[in-house]
């Protein structure tokens, strides 16, 4: 890949997206004001550094906007995002504009919007809002990441693929079904399929094979049907999945407000399914919003009505008692304070709640939140990256996530028929590459399933890999991208 | 203040004026002379008043009106409204002595409804249409129409308005106030007109239909029988008034939401679905409870919902006398004395959105109490953040009952039993007409004496007014007395 990316604002998550790329060997130019934080960049990162304003032309044309294939802004300021995007709009419209926007009134879905909102210009081309390609949300993408755990049950990290697909992250727990048995030997079970995807341990991380043999302490990525992950954790040994009924929101700012959003807006959508049934999973929510801000807590018991709002410090014993916070299904830590949330999540933990749920800044933490017993650790800034990295990665590439700490990625892709893998079996890819098939769509918009080495990759359809982090090559093997 | 105060009443004589031309009609139509001359004599006199402070200040500035200025026009027009039509009534000599003149004409315009008259059928029949016109004027309010048709006051007619309008709170419907009294206006004509067609297709004569148009528009009460809309025996008029007499309770702003397509608004405002969850439940007890005992399960349900009707919309009809109905029956009436109609209605009473404003913070308290660490907030028509209605509702409520109580204590020295002071008081405050026993829907105000008759005018206005418009009238004439001599200005 010899793509060419100018990122502007070399902030936590313009040097974590640097760092993506670069290892993808992507040429990439950061662009930022600060003296200190060029410095720190220069010496962490192979890549150009500018120090400039992010806002002239000349910096963009120096930093070699011609001929970059995309540009992405994540200064602290939205404005200032929207308006580099703009001025590169007018005369680069080909280069790929990907903007972070903090602001929700300025945020729209790009895609569902960009018909609306585009004006022609004078060819009669259509052009999106400000030249933005895709607006990013970081709240919206984590509130989202949330919003999935908790409607998988919030066991471990979920990594939802298509097809009904998902990837459970799992400890090896001594004595359990894979504590010291080669992959090979592992049972079959009758009714439902499983796959271990990778086998994450303190120090490596290995693409399995028949003879990889997990032991305790390691992790497995197991790949299931959504549909059998209570039988999975049933295998497991744990208990089967409780329905999650009562949610204690910890945080009545962006990201928490958007998660309870996301909960009472679909439950006033259902009532046409609450009188024909449906699953009671998402309709009967209890939710109770806790946070600390009187402000925020006003704001919030105004904006839901079914919602109960407290106003009060957690970690404060005669809340928890009085209000039983205790006794709830499921705590969603999701305020700005990231460190808080992991403390409150383990506290809550401690004192008996089932399932928590907690926003970190990134997955750097997520050990520790492993050691603290947090069942599902959303990591903002890398959530914030991926999506990135999936939106610079071609129309093809439908979307990537990172695991085992970056060191792996699962990409799902589209098999371009022009691409090298089209029409043949997955068993002549051998020598073409490290990598593991986990899914194959039989055509295109067809069913999903695991595939074995006979397996042929039919074109225009999709196919789930699990590769090492920026193995470019092994992607365009089926994407046929340069 | 003098000069914007004398203009404005003087409009409001002049309107006032202007609108006995319909009973000056009636009384050449149907050869009442007397009757005739004593609608002409004030007509001619207001409307030359008014001609001459025209004329004679044409050159002066219109200042506008302050805060202060606006609340004593108005509650000084509707004491001139009082005593001007009163006039007519005096001069053709139908109701003896003025003290029963002026509890006639204030009962019309404040939409009470009481009457001191025993037979109101002997009346000259221009008399009766201007007992009825007056219920129709002062249930929209004469301000209103005042601001509707005089374009100059559109700068100061807001304040205007809103110390005459009813209810907590008071919006414009439209940009410009006069266009909003005009919609406001021309939506009650339009219910005026309709129902005097649907009665007089039912079988009553256009008189007939026109003086109960105007009275259940106004929710008055005046009637031209002595036996109210109980005397034509007709079931169909009596649904289509019962129909009408909700219909003039609630709020008119939705109909002119209703009219302008934002139908979704009507059914989110919180008052209107407490006002029909109320008179629903009410019909539905009235009826329930009676229904054992009676003939005709039809007949029973028509009275229930028409008597329930009557009370809620602080209208005054009867079909049917309820002071001899059945305990239960009588305290669901008794109860919603209390309630009244919609705000912006023509109804008195309480307002509905007052208690429901109460009930909502019942319930965030109660809810405290569980939850000491949980924020609530008052949800009104679905819009959050409300808290602050309460601060307003619950000191009205307050001197509300404290005039009731004031009240209920004259009525008891003047000779009436406890529970009649007690339940006049709440009539004449709330402006309904009849009370419970011997002052029930068939008795009339004739007998009480003659200060306390005064003292029920004042009440009324009060109660039209919502109380604080007097309390400033009365608070600015005697400060006004005291500090004449400073050199203090009012405004």
């Amino acid at each position: 890949m010899s793509k060419k990316v100018i990122v502007v604002g070399a902030g936590f998550t313009g040097l974590q997206l640097a760092r993506t790329l670069v290892a993808e060997g992507v040429h990439v130019v950061l662009v930022d004001r600060d003296p200190e934080k060029v410095q720190h960049a220069r010496n962490a990162l192979d890549c150009t550094v500018v120090e400039s304003d992010g806002n002239s032309p000349e910096t963009l044309s120096e930093a070699g906007i011609a001929t970059a294939d995309a540009l992405v802004t994540l200064t602290d300021d939205d404005e200032m995002n929207m308006i580099v995007c703009s001025l590169v709009d007018a005369d680069y419209p080909d280069v790929l504009k990907i903007a972070r926007v903090r602001n929700y009134a300025y945020y729209l879905r790009t895609k569902a919007t960009a018909s609306r909102h585009a004006d022609a210009t004078a060819s009669g081309e259509r052009r999106p809002l400000f030249g933005v390609d895709h607006m990013l949300n970081p709240d919206v993408e984590a509130a989202a990441a949330i919003t999935r755990a908790m409607s998988l049950g919030a066991v471990g990290n979920v990594i939802e693929l298509g097809g009904g697909y998902g990837i459970v992250s799992l400890p090896v727990v001594a004595g359990g079904p894979f504590d010291g048995v080669p992959i090979c030997r592992l049972s079959k079970k009758p009714g439902w399929h499983y796959l271990v995807a990778y086998v994450e341990s303190d120090k490596t991380a290995v693409l399995p094979n028949g003879n990889t043999m997990p032991e305790a302490g390691d992790r497995v990525g197991v790949l299931v049907s959504l549909e059998d992950i209570p039988s999975l954790m049933l295998f497991m040994g744990r208990s089967a999945e409780e329905i999650l009924r009562t949610v204690t929101v910890f945080g009545a700012d962006r990201v928490g407000t958007l998660v309870v959003d996301h909960h009472v807006s679909s439950r006033r959508a259902s009532v046409f399914s609450r009188i024909f049934g449906g699953s009671p999973r998402e309709k009967s929510r209890e939710i109770t919003i806790v946070d600390r801000d009187p402000h925020l807590c006003r704001e919030a018991a105004e904006r839901f009505n079914d919602v109960r709002v407290l106003c009060g410090d957690m970690t404060d014993a005669d809340l928890v008692r009085e209000e039983s916070l205790d006794a709830v299904d499921l705590m969603v830590a999701a305020s700005g304070n990231y460190e808080s949330n992991l403390v409150m999540a383990a506290y809550l933990k401690s004192r008996g709640v089932k399932k928590t749920i907690a926003l970190t800044a990134s997955s750097e933490f997520d050990d520790v939140a492993r050691k603290l017993g947090v069942d599902v650790a959303v990591p903002m800034r890398d959530t914030v990256v991926d999506c990135i990295v999936s939106h610079l990665r071609g129309d093809n590439v439908k979307a990537i996530h990172a695991v085992c700490n970056r060191f792996f990625e699962i990409v799902e892709c589209e098999v371009s028929p022009s691409s090298r893998a089209a029409g043949k079996a997955l068993s002549e890819l051998v020598n073409d590459g490290e990598f593991l098939a986990l899914l194959v769509q039989e055509k295109e918009g067809g069913k999903y399933s695991m595939p074995n080495g006979s397996t042929v990759i039919a074109p225009g359809a999709r196919i789930v890999l699990v590769v090492k982090a920026g193995a470019g090559d092994e992607v365009q093997l089926f994407t046929g991208e340069a | 203040m003098v000069l914007p105060l004398l203009r404005i009443f003087s409009y409001v004589l002049a309107l006032a004026g202007v609108s006995l031309l319909l009973p000056l009609a009636a009384a050449v139509r149907y050869g009442e002379t007397r009757a005739a001359w004593s609608f002409a004599v004030p007509m001619a006199a207001s409307i030359a008043a008014a001609v001459a402070i025209t004329v004679v200040y044409r050159h002066i500035k219109a200042a506008p009106l302050s805060i202060r200025a606006a609340f004593v026009a108005v509650g000084g027009s509707w004491i001139l409204l009082g005593f001007f039509g009163a006039l007519p009534i005096w001069f053709s000599g139908a109701i003896k002595g003025f003290a029963n003149c002026l509890f006639e004409s204030i009962s019309g315009f404040t939409t009470t409804g009481a009457t001191v008259m025993s037979d109101v059928e002997s009346l000259p029949r221009s008399i009766n249409l201007w007992r009825c016109e007056m219920h129709w004027l002062g249930g929209m309010g004469v301000i209103a129409l005042v601001v509707a048709l005089v374009p100059i006051l559109g700068i100061g007619g807001m304040k205007l308005i809103q110390a005459e309008t009813t209810g907590p709170e008071k919006g414009k419907l439209t940009a410009r106030i006069t266009n909003t009294a005009k919609v406001l206006w021309f939506i009650y004509m339009g219910f005026t007109a309709a129902q005097t067609a649907l009665l007089h297709f039912f079988g009553l004569s256009l008189f007939d239909s026109l003086c109960h148009a105007f009275s259940t528009l106004g929710t008055g009460g005046f009637s031209t029988r002595n036996a109210s809309v109980g005397a034509f025996g007709n079931p169909a008029v009596e649904w289509v008034c019962t129909i009408f007499m909700l219909a003039a309770a609630v709020n008119f702003a939705l109909y002119y939401r209703f009219f302008t397509g934002r139908v979704g608004d009507i059914w989110r405002d919180s008052e209107f679905r407490a006002f029909c969850g109320i008179v629903a439940a009410s019909i539905a007890l009235v009826a329930l409870v009676q229904l054992p005992g009676s003939d005709s399960c039809s007949e029973t349900v028509r009275d229930s919902a028409f008597q329930v009707a009557s009370i809620v919309s602080t209208t005054g009809f009867m079909t049917a006398d309820y002071a001899v109905w059945c305990p239960a029956a009588q305290i669901v009436v008794f109860t919603l004395f209390f309630i009244g109609g919609c705000s912006g209605s023509t109804a008195g009473g309480v307002k509905v959105v007052r208690w429901t404003v109460l009930f909502k913070q019942l319930v965030n308290e109660l809810r405290r109490l569980v939850h000491p660490h949980g924020v609530f907030t008052l949800r009104l028509n679905g819009t959050p953040g409300r808290e602050t209605l309460v601060v307003f509702v619950a000191p009205f409520i307050f001197v509300y009952l404290l005039l009731v109580i004031v009240t209920a204590l004259l009525g008891a020295v003047a000779g009436l039993a406890p529970f009649e002071s007690l339940t006049t008081a709440l009539s004449m405050v709330g402006n309904i007409g009849p009370a419970f026993g011997d002052m029930g829907p068939t008795a009339h105000y004739g007998n009480i004496p003659d200060f306390l008759k005064c003292w029920y005018c004042v009440v009324m206005i009060a109660g039209r007014l919502e109380i604080f418009t007097l309390f400033i009238l009365i608070g600015t004439v005697f400060s006004f007395r005291r500090n004449s001599a400073g050199s203090r200005r009012y405004n």
